[in-house]
């Protein structure tokens, strides 16, 4: 008897702090589900993750507020997701086939794996609408947001991964120029290792880094675009060819000449760019992301310091040699649920966000994009402005884990790990295959 | 989705990296189990006294668990970093420069150069749970143990353990499960690498579900770990049961 | 940095052996606190980096990382409440962190007595049921429960968080508590029984209060770790204004680099409750020890 009446209290303890939690937010609720639909107002979701503080972010909030003034019929349920998470988020959410109206769609393989999924819907219809818009942007940005001839997204920035950044005054010191061959590169190292200087900086703690910034244009230079594209698709190349296995010697004879710091695969991308603003490095290969950060970490001095090209050419490679590694960044997806007036509103806040204008102010706000602006110089650095022209004068090739299958992409990168640790390029070329497969085959 | 029987499963058992991650994690185990609750036991022998000194030292000992393994993480990293670490300082300074590594980064020593900080993290809570089990023991037993002339160490092996072994015992069942389930502190460090080398089954479980994007197969290494803690959760009680 | 780990555990385990001249007493006391505070400093030089890392600038940050800063810029505290609008996190984390906490040193109690004090059929069914609890590892079981919680439209209610909370931490409670209650000797309860009280009467008179100590270490570690939940905050609160501290933290990372000096001065106004909690907590751990009860 009497434990039947602790239990009773138990669960009216327990319902009542429960009901007490819930009791607000549910009627707040409510009250929004039951609002009276006048005329054309639409709720919309939108998540995003610019929640910082830095330049970008905050112009995209600037963005997203005006277009809450420029549509007043539309309450938009604004979720700002700190990026840490927000792929993990979004990710779980998409596994419970809960989708947001309009997100941040990051290219390659989530559009594939969510297209696949029907978990979002193409914007060819908005595209094609605006073609002045359309016209805008560089050849092939739509590329990575497209799957079986539908777009799915418009990118609302440009990710070069493979730059070269040099440090002017360290090579001029050492009687050395910027590396344009392999030799060249190669020699620099030497003369600089014999003088104690690390040729270059390197942070691959989180593995992804020698993939995408050096690799994925290294590899471009041996093998070719051609052949790396078949190689994705398993189709006519496989990751086991002589080609692939000689880029990835390419890569180890790198590590082995002593062009990297000891310990890099302890140090993260940002200790990296602070070593090389310090002046600690002659070099570093590094995406267009880095300039921001130097920008913010960096005195005037040493960006005055500082040169941009793109990685020096491979004797006998079958890619084209003046290329450089990139791809689009996100843009902003539209899901499965959006349909009726709110797609045409989720549209209007699409085109706000990755349209002409949104496209010039986020170029001024440090971040490249894959649309043809003319760049105010006086608005950014002097290294921002030496990139931009280097990526508007030179053709874009594929990054790695943009077009690998996850799986695949992270195989690369271990296997680059354990390739810079001394493992066998053949060895290594194997697992990178396997893991290719074994995802297309899913 | 749909029903693919177990094969996850056979998939999970057959990948050479959960092998890897789980030999990784049984070490991480042993480091727990052998390292935080024996000194933890010690410090709350010689802590146990309420004097403002012994108040300092137990809350300075449990201070780096109120840190974010964020912060511990950048700590420890500066401490091991390859070119401006202290521990390589120290060495070269002691003139065992010879006896510097790649801590992090050296497949041979990263494994060890973790469970430090992993062991240096986690003493606090099993010293407070020491210290409230401890002070719990009714002083008359005490007392009579006094003046039984049991003293020093055979007082503490004849009583204070005994007393206090129901909550020893929890204590390893939390470390063991807590081990397996260490998550935040190698992702900070390591993240796993390099080419997982530091991989334990709880990030090789979440590589698999938010990186691959594999839910089921992130499942089925989960049910391998809840099925790994209860055996040696079960084995822990039993061995340390037939010493009561 | 490693050597000092080890050095405290010499003096340490010769305390076991009390016996020896006094003089010899004397220095062992003196060296074994001398290697405590040693110990002491080691461990509690991180939160004192922390609220350094929170005065520099970036670039102090990572030239100078044990270095003091040039110049102390207090502001980045502020700046850094007002970016991540820690403001309403730290109301909610309040509002979530007590109210599980509450539930689980009531239920947590409540269970720990039934299950050390009473024989009954199943029992260690029901303890196995939650060591299984304690097992698994909460990534995985965010899919699961975020579906659970959208079919119960519980998501984005604080009820969504202080349910998991408190079913992940009731099993290490409810371990913590059973294993204190069971050293209580018998003449406990048969005092109270003579006395005329029934179990809650058993209960609130003798076994709460005697358990004080196990449910303040329960009540640090239940803390902590609904203080510091990244996971489930992120997948079950979509609400803005329902956003939890360790969220609003993470707004400084944005990928590909992360603005240390506000994530660090961050970091520094959310530990500050943390270390009240213990203070106040171990104060309560200790209770039994005012009465004079042990010697060490």
């Amino acid at each position: 008897m009497k434990k039947r009446i602790a239990l009773v209290a138990i669960a009216a303890l327990l319902i009542s702090i429960l009901a007490a939690c819930g009791g607000t937010n549910g009627k707040e609720t409510t009250n929004e589900g039951e609002k009276p639909a006048t005329g054309e107002k639409v709720k919309l979701s939108l998540w995003h993750n610019f929640t910082g503080d830095d330049q970008r972010a905050q112009t995209m909030r600037s963005i997203i507020e005006q277009y809450q003034k420029d549509y007043p019929n539309v309450t938009l349920d604004i979720q700002a997701i700190p990026p840490d998470g927000y792929k993990t988020r979004l990710k779980t959410v998409a596994a419970a086939g809960e989708m947001p109206d309009v997100f941040i769609l990051s290219n390659g393989s989530m559009t594939q794996e969510f297209s696949a999924a029907g978990l979002i819907q193409p914007v060819n219809e908005l595209i094609d609408s605006h073609p002045e818009w359309k016209e805008g942007f560089m050849p092939n940005s739509f590329d990575a947001f497209t799957v079986d001839g539908n777009i799915y997204s418009a990118p609302m920035g440009l990710s070069p991964t493979s730059i070269l950044y040099y440090n002017k005054s360290i090579l001029e010191q050492n009687g050395l120029t910027v590396p344009k061959t392999w030799d060249e590169l190669l020699n620099a190292i030497s003369v600089l290792k014999g003088k104690g200087i690390t040729p270059i900086a390197l942070g691959n703690k989180a593995a992804w880094l020698a993939q995408s910034s050096i690799f994925s244009s290294l590899a471009d230079r041996v093998t070719g675009t051609e052949w790396f594209l078949k190689a994705v698709k398993q189709d006519g190349a496989s990751f086991t060819d002589p080609e692939f296995v000689q880029a990835l010697t390419y890569m180890q004879d790198l590590g082995e000449a002593g062009a990297f710091q000891d310990g890099f695969n302890a140090i993260d991308n940002t200790q990296m760019e602070q070593m090389f603003a310090q002046g600690k490095a002659a070099m570093m290969i590094d995406g267009g992301w880095a300039l921001s950060n130097l920008a913010s970490n960096a005195n005037a001095e040493a960006l005055e310091q500082m040169g941009a090209t793109v990685l020096p050419t491979i004797p006998g490679g079958k890619g084209e040699p003046n290329t450089l590694s990139g791809v689009v960044g996100v843009g902003m997806g539209l899901g499965k649920d959006a349909t009726g007036t709110k797609k045409d509103a989720a549209f209007q806040l699409i085109y706000a966000m990755s349209g002409p204008d949104a496209q010039k102010r986020t170029l001024e706000s440090n971040q490249l994009v894959s649309y043809k602006v003319e760049l105010d110089k006086s608005k950014v650095s002097p290294i921002f402005s030496e990139v931009y022209e280097l990526v508007n004068n030179v053709k874009l090739t594929p990054v790695y884990d943009g077009k690998l299958t996850s799986a695949g992409g992270e195989a690369v990168n271990n296997g680059l790990q354990e390739l810079l640790m001394g493992g066998k390029p053949e060895d290594i070329a194997k697992k990178i295959q396997d893991a290719q497969s074994k995802a297309l085959g899913q | 989705m749909k029903f693919i029987g177990f094969n996850n499963y056979v998939e999970v058992l057959q990948d050479p990296l959960f092998w890897k991650s789980f030999k990784n994690n049984l070490l991480i185990v042993a480091a727990s189990v052998f390292g935080q609750v024996p000194i933890a036991l010690l410090l709350s022998l010689v802590l146990l006294k309420n004097g403002w000194f012994q108040k300092f030292i137990r809350a300075s000992i449990f201070m780096p668990m109120v840190l974010s393994s964020v912060v511990v993480g950048i700590i420890w990293g500066y401490i091991y970093h390859p070119q401006i670490g202290i521990l390589n300082f120290l060495l070269d300074s002691l003139g065992l420069g010879s006896w510097k590594m790649q801590w992090l980064s050296d497949p041979s020593v990263s494994m060890y150069a973790i469970m430090v900080p992993i062991i240096w993290l986690n003493v606090g809570p099993y010293l407070v749970m020491f210290i409230a089990a401890l002070q719990n023991i009714p002083s008359e037993i005490d007392d009579a143990a006094q003046i039984d002339g049991a003293k020093g160490s055979r007082k503490l092996f004849s009583i204070k353990l005994p007393m206090i072994w129901d909550t020893i015992k929890v204590a390893v069942v939390l470390c063991i499960s807590g081990s397996l389930k260490a998550f935040d502190l190698i992702y900070v460090m390591t993240g796993g690498g390099p080419a997982h080398s530091t991989e334990l089954l709880a990030s090789y479980m979440y590589n698999n579900t938010f990186s691959i994007y594999r839910f089921g197969y992130g499942s089925a290494v989960s049910t391998m770990i809840v099925i790994i803690s209860l055996i040696m959760v079960a084995g822990s009680q039993y061995l340390m049961k037939s010493k009561k | 940095m490693s050597a000092p780990m080890t050095r405290p555990l010499q003096p340490a385990s010769s305390s076991r052996a009390e016996a020896g001249l006094p003089r010899f007493r004397w220095l062992k006391s003196k060296v074994t606190g001398a290697a405590l505070t040693v110990y002491a400093l080691v461990t509690l030089y991180p939160l004192l980096w922390l609220f350094i890392s929170a005065l520099k600038t970036n670039e102090e940050f990572f030239s100078r990382p044990f270095g003091l800063p040039s110049h102390w810029n207090w502001s980045n505290f502020s700046r850094a409440w007002e970016v991540a609008g820690m403001g309403i996190a730290y109301v909610n984390s309040f509002i979530v962190t007590i109210l599980s906490l509450i539930l689980t040193l009531v239920l947590g109690a409540l269970s720990g007595y039934v299950l050390s004090r009473f024989q009954f059929r199943g029992k260690l069914l029901v303890i196995g049921v939650f060591m299984l609890g304690m097992l698994i590892p909460i990534h995985s079981t965010l899919v699961p429960l975020f579906i659970l919680m959208n079919k119960i439209h519980i998501l984005n209610t604080y009820a969504a968080l202080i349910m998991p909370y408190t079913a992940f931490e009731l099993p290490i409670a409810i371990f913590i508590c059973v294993a204190y209650m069971n050293s209580f000797p018998k003449e406990v309860e048969e005092a109270a029984q003579i006395d005329g009280s029934g179990y809650w009467g058993i209960f609130f008179r003798m076994m709460l209060p005697l358990a004080l100590p196990a449910l303040a270490t329960v009540g640090i570690l239940a803390f902590l770790r609904y203080w510091n939940d990244f996971s489930f905050a992120l997948v079950f609160m979509s609400d803005p204004k329902l956003k939890t501290l360790p969220l609003s933290l993470s707004v400084f990372a944005t990928g590909y680099s992360t603005d240390y000096k506000l994530t660090m001065a961050a970091m520094a106004l959310a530990v500050i409750p943390t270390i009240v909690v213990y203070l106040i907590f171990q104060e309560q751990v200790m209770k039994g020890m005012t009465a004079g009860a042990v010697k060490g």
